[in-house]
């Protein structure tokens, strides 16, 4: 099986090894990557502040880059919200873009969709996990994606390892993309509220799915000097293997 | 909290006020995290989702064809004795009703809660004509007492802590202090309970109106709404047009709905269904029942592409869920409705002009949508706003440049990878200059994954 | 009694809103229960429209006229909701439904005949041309504005009875 990898402009620019996580990942289910060297930002950023041009060139671009008939992975849930979901949105009066926004959204795959929903890596599990983890279920994920149990399954199949639920899981954590730039101080303080949650469970390690919401909650980890790991999701399955 | 018609609502400052404010800060998250608990206990074991769909429907219906609705109900409520107004703005509403508490002599006014009448600002005109207006709802009087605004649409005193209401009733009532949620209720049952006997009108509000019978619906709890609905010889109902449902075969759906996403309930303590005025040799009833519909811009927005707003039933579930207003509470908002649904509104409603610093106050998180239990595309509709924000020019100037930037850079992968290494070699400057965003984010690496890939 | 189900799902809910229901096996019953709720009460207003507000002993010596001067009415109500353990006041028959509200105690008494099932078939069988006022009543008056904490009897009465004919 062939996959194009979007990296993510996160990944790319801050956290590179989560990346490399899900590169060793994929290949470890024998999936050959393809990632293409053209891509940049699949929009979000804009499409959230009400930019639907710039948002709009941003999709152009990735669903020319995106080309062929691959499953496209990508690492977040927004940004996999962002094709999936609104890519068709901001192409609805162009009869023909729309279609090829249509069948870009089809292709694509949040990575632990994909991971559960393709390759089952939840049945065959993962041998060499270590203590306890939590999730943070981020919004565009959870709600606009509907991906809620994937996460947990695969971490559930982590041998070793202990999954422990935090309370209000899925309640947001204040990053909300332009969000965090805008109102730090409201962000700080919801940030601060999931750190709360987060030591509820005296957890090693706290994963998700989107690089935006662990960053500001990395953020409010070291303004409390809280002991737990931040981790993306593919880093905590990729160490596991 | 003063704010003059037509300036801008500065959302930003007032937040972080809120921020700052620990007794606010601890009040609301005590109220939302309660309300959020009660609400998902409520329906758990009903068809919920099957429920909002059914209601979703309906309420679509409703805004589809609202001067429809109000024909009809104006036809059915003046059949059995109400007078009902049509009124266009807020001013209008506020001279009608002035006129015609004056016209009867009325001098002492009871209120229930009526979230309409604070988009008029109904009371402040009325106490400007020499009229003594009292509120009955036990949160809304202690709001009047204070001097405020509502910060919640069901629960207008949401945002003080009992030891403030203490001290507040020590203060204006002279009583002795306690912070005893009992004794304080029972300090305002007996001062209002005169108030009742003794007022010569009453003003209320409605949750809905029913087309096909002419009747005002009213989901109370305490009482008052019933006192002040059948106690004064003159009842004026204040509501707005959207509020219809078209017939009374429709009110069980709300009825499941309502209490359920406002406060947990099953059902409220007391449905009141008001048809027309007392009839004679009756014991129940105002004498005079006038019924006041206010349009204030709704039948513009229901012509327009925000129409699905007006679906709302006012329940506040939205604002209880919402991160953002857990945070700060509904006064930062500085207008009627607080909340998601209030961002919205309010911004429709007062004008993009003034409202829209509004539009940065949701992280996009979508839990108001998962809440609404009428399907309002509440999240769809945020994002929707934006984008006029920005269409019609009320962006900031360096956004929007970042903006037009960045749709040249996300065309071409190696301008894009140019701003990466620049935001690298310039990331202490920007630290320096906007450190409660830059400083909270890593630094870039010097490695791209782009450039680590092969 | 084809009923009961209503009954038994009547009494489990309007027990949940705080209300009081009691079964009562006919009238002889209803007055000894109704003999017990009232002895600690100094007004009694009962209207004396129905039948069985005619059937029930009140003291005459506490009897009042005026509800507004009772601590406690005892009336009919039209309808029982068992979906959510609503009774049912309305304005016909010359009723004033403030008399359910004004004084600290309300006892309703309804007949187990009129117990609906669901909202659904209650409203149904409304018709189009409705008293001036309807009122669905579940529990007690209550409010949470304060600290959203759970307060008992603000301006309507603290306690609801409901004797089940």
């Amino acid at each position: 099986m062939r996959v194009q990898l979007f990296a993510t402009c996160l990944v790319d620019t801050f956290f590179p090894e989560t990346g490399e996580a899900v590169v060793k990942l994929l290949r470890h289910y024998g999936v050959d990557i393809g990632y293409p060297k053209e891509q940049t930002c699949c929009g979000k950023p804009p499409n959230s502040a009400g930019y639907r041009k710039e948002a709009r060139k941003a999709a152009e671009h990735f669903i020319s880059v995106f080309d062929g008939t691959d499953p496209i992975v990508i690492p977040s849930g927004s940004c996999a919200s962002m094709v999936k979901n609104h890519y068709p949105d901001l192409f609805k009066d162009d009869p023909k873009m729309f279609r090829k926004a249509e069948a870009v959204a089809r292709r694509t795959f949040e990575f632990s969709q994909f991971l559960v929903h393709v390759l089952k890596a939840h049945e065959s599990g993962f041998p060499n996990g270590r203590g306890k983890i939590t999730y943070h279920a981020s919004c565009q994920l959870t709600r606009e994606l509907g991906v809620r149990t994937e996460p947990i399954e695969l971490l559930n199949s982590i041998n070793g390892a202990q999954f422990v639920p935090m309370k209000n899981a899925d309640r947001c954590c204040g990053f909300g993309g332009v969000f965090m730039g805008k109102m730090p101080e409201i962000s700080m303080a919801l940030a601060d509220d999931k750190v709360d949650s987060i030591l509820e469970t005296k957890t090693d390690i706290v994963t998700g799915c989107d690089h935006g919401c662990l960053m500001n909650i990395m953020d409010a980890t070291k303004r409390r000097g809280a002991g737990f790991e931040v981790k993306h999701l593919a880093v905590v399955l990729a160490e596991a293997l | 909290m003063k704010r003059g018609a037509g300036q801008l609502i500065n959302f930003r400052d007032n937040a972080r006020r809120a921020i700052e404010n620990p007794t606010l800060r601890r009040a609301m998250r005590h109220a939302t995290e309660s309300f959020r608990q009660k609400r998902s206990d409520a329906i758990v074991g009903i068809p919920f989702e099957e429920w909002r769909e059914q209601a979703s429907e309906l309420r679509r219906t409703v805004i589809g064809d609202i001067k429809g609705y109000v024909d009809e109900f104006a036809v059915n409520a003046t059949k059995r004795g109400a007078i009902v107004h049509r009124v266009k703005t807020a001013g209008d509403a506020r001279d009608l009703i002035g006129a015609i508490l004056k016209d009867n002599g009325a001098k002492n006014i009871v209120k229930s809660k009526s979230m309409v009448t604070e988009e008029i600002h109904l009371n402040k005109h009325l106490e400007n004509l020499g009229l003594r207006v009292i509120e009955t709802d036990l949160g809304e009087y202690i709001i009047q007492i204070a001097g405020e605004t509502p910060s919640h649409i069901i629960v207008p005193a949401i945002h003080k802590s009992r030891e403030q209401i203490g001290r507040l009733f020590c203060e204006k009532l002279s009583c002795d202090f306690s912070d005893d949620p009992t004794v304080l209720t029972n300090t305002a049952r007996k001062i209002l309970r005169q108030e009742f006997l003794t007022a010569d009108a009453a003003i209320s509000g409605a949750n809905c109106y029913i087309a096909d019978t002419g009747s005002i619906v009213l989901f109370t709890n305490e009482g008052n709404g019933r006192m002040v609905t059948t106690l004064p010889p003159l009842h004026i109902v204040v509501t707005s047009i959207e509020k219809a449902l078209p017939s009374i075969e429709n009110l069980p759906l709300l009825m499941r709905l309502l209490p359920r996403s406002a406060t947990g309930q099953t059902l409220t303590s007391y449905l009141s269904i008001i048809t027309g005025a007392r009839m004679p040799g009756a014991a129940t009833g105002a004498k005079q029942l006038h019924i006041v519909l206010l349009d204030n811009g709704r039948s513009e927005i229901a012509k327009g592409p925000y129409r699905e707003i007006l679906k709302c039933i006012k329940c506040g579930a939205c604002m209880n869920v919402c991160p953002v207003y857990g945070m700060i509470g509904g006064h930062a908002y500085d207008s009627t409705y607080p909340g998601p649904m209030g961002v919205i509104l309010s911004t429709l409603l007062n004008g993009i002009e003034n409202a829209h610093p509004l539009l940065d106050a949701t992280t996009l998180c979508g839990a108001c949508t998962e809440a609404c239990p009428v399907k309002v595309p509440l999240l769809k509709l945020l994002y929707e706003l934006r984008e006029m924000r920005v269409d019609k020019g009320y962006n900031q100037t360096v956004e929007s440049l970042g903006m037009a930037g960045f749709g040249i850079a996300a065309k071409h992968a190696h301008i894009f990878q140019a701003g990466q290494t620049s935001a690298r070699a310039l990331w202490s400057l920007a630290g320096y200059l906007s450190p409660l965003t830059v400083n909270r984010l890593p630094k870039p690496t010097n490695r791209t994954f782009r450039r680590r890939f092969s | 009694m084809k009923n009961e189900e209503a009954v038994r799902i009547f009494m489990e809910n309007s027990a949940k809103v705080a209300a009081r229901p009691i079964r009562v096996n006919g009238i002889t019953h209803m007055n000894e229960v109704l003999g017990e709720i009232l002895a600690n009460e100094s007004a009694i207003y009962c209207p004396g429209i129905s039948e069985l507000e005619k059937s029930a002993t009140i003291d005459t010596e506490r009897r009042v006229d005026a509800y507004r001067d009772a601590t406690v009415a005892v009336e009919e109500s039209v309808a029982g909701i068992a979906e959510t353990g609503s009774v049912v006041v309305t304005s016909a028959n010359g009723r004033a439904v403030q008399a359910s509200l004004l004084p600290a105690h309300h006892i309703a008494i309804l007949s187990a005949d009129n117990i609906f099932m669901s909202l659904d078939e209650f409203f149904a069988g409304l018709g189009k041309t409705l008293p001036t006022n309807i009122t669905l009543i579940t529990g007690p008056s209550r409010t949470a504005d304060i600290e959203l904490t759970l307060t008992i009897g603000v301006h309507g009465p603290e306690k609801v009875s409901i004797l089940v004919v």
